[in-house]
């Protein structure tokens, strides 16, 4: 599965679900066709989910709040884990990506 | 209802390195126009912060957050009309002021939200409502822009509302204000 505009890249590889680029959607309808692709991931049941942002330049609060809003979700599936990967050379990881963690303490996060 | 809260104060003088931006009617205030304002005001203020030995990255990164959280919120809760940015920067603090026409309900409504924002800790709040905007798929999680503003970036925002002579409408001035480091 891939979504594709001249902003950004979303695509998934097995239960990895890969973002690059940069996300300023106008908000949680236009962020709706990525909630949905995020869905199918877990629908297909897999060991664990990784979220991988370590090429997504810039994410606004629309879109954390899509990731606050997977995060939610996937503590209704306890058997299924959420690894969230992330890079130190892009500022708000660091800064919004440990908000996850207190939605879900289950949550994996490298920010390396 | 008050018509200030948050912390309006501002400490940027005449001295300061500024530059005003308008987003008038013959351009439209789109979606495509905001993130190109928001990537030009990150790089030249963040060039400026680096001339004086600080992190390029970070400044950009952070002054694009803020211009583009909150003229996000301007374009989508503005009454028809223009949006003024000004920018200023003084030993590493950077202030902007964004105003625009609002309808009164609107005010009125963005009002009450401040109400609770200005007043509780941002970081508590951010997460109850996170948690109410996931479970009710209605609910438009207004209010986590400047709550992340608040809570992850440290911005110190104020609001003013004063009556737009004539127009029947409300002129919204957001004060905001970065320690870059």
């Amino acid at each position: 599965m891939e979504i594709k505009t001249g902003d950004y890249t979303i695509w998934t590889e097995g239960a990895t679900i890969h973002y690059e680029g940069t996300l300023r959607l106008s908000g949680t309808d236009a962020y709706q066709p990525i909630l949905d692709m995020m869905q199918k991931v877990l629908s297909d049941k897999p060991q664990a989910v990784v979220l991988d942002l370590t090429q997504l330049e810039f994410l606004n609060s629309s879109g954390i709040n899509l990731l606050a809003k997977y995060t939610i979700e996937l503590r209704k599936h306890p058997d299924v884990g959420l690894k969230v990967l992330g890079s130190t050379r892009i500022p708000w990881q660091s800064k919004s990506l440990p908000n996850l963690q207190k939605l879900h303490k289950g949550v994996e996060l490298v920010i390396s | 209802m008050s018509n200030r809260f948050g912390d309006t104060e501002r400490s940027n003088g005449p001295g300061a390195f500024a530059m005003s931006v308008k987003i008038g009617a013959p351009l439209g205030a789109s979606w495509q126009h905001a993130s190109a304002t928001c990537e030009f005001l990150g790089d030249v203020f963040a060039m400026r912060q680096a001339r004086e030995g600080r992190d390029f990255t970070e400044a950009r990164h952070n002054i694009i957050y803020l211009v583009n959280e909150l003229l996000e919120n301007a374009i989508k809760f503005r009454a028809p009309g223009g949006i003024d940015l000004a920018c200023s920067l003084e030993d590493g603090n950077f202030e902007l002021t964004v105003t625009n026409a609002a309808t009164p309900e609107v005010a009125e409504g963005f009002k009450a939200l401040l109400a609770e924002v200005t007043t509780r800790d941002p970081g508590e709040l951010l997460i109850e409502r996170i948690e109410a905007n996931a479970a009710d798929e209605n609910s438009s999680a207004s209010g986590l822009g400047l709550l992340t503003l608040m809570n992850d970036y440290g911005a110190r925002l104020g609001w003013n509302f004063a009556e737009a002579k004539g127009e029947g409408s409300v002129m919204l001035t957001t004060h905001a204000a970065l320690t870059l480091n």
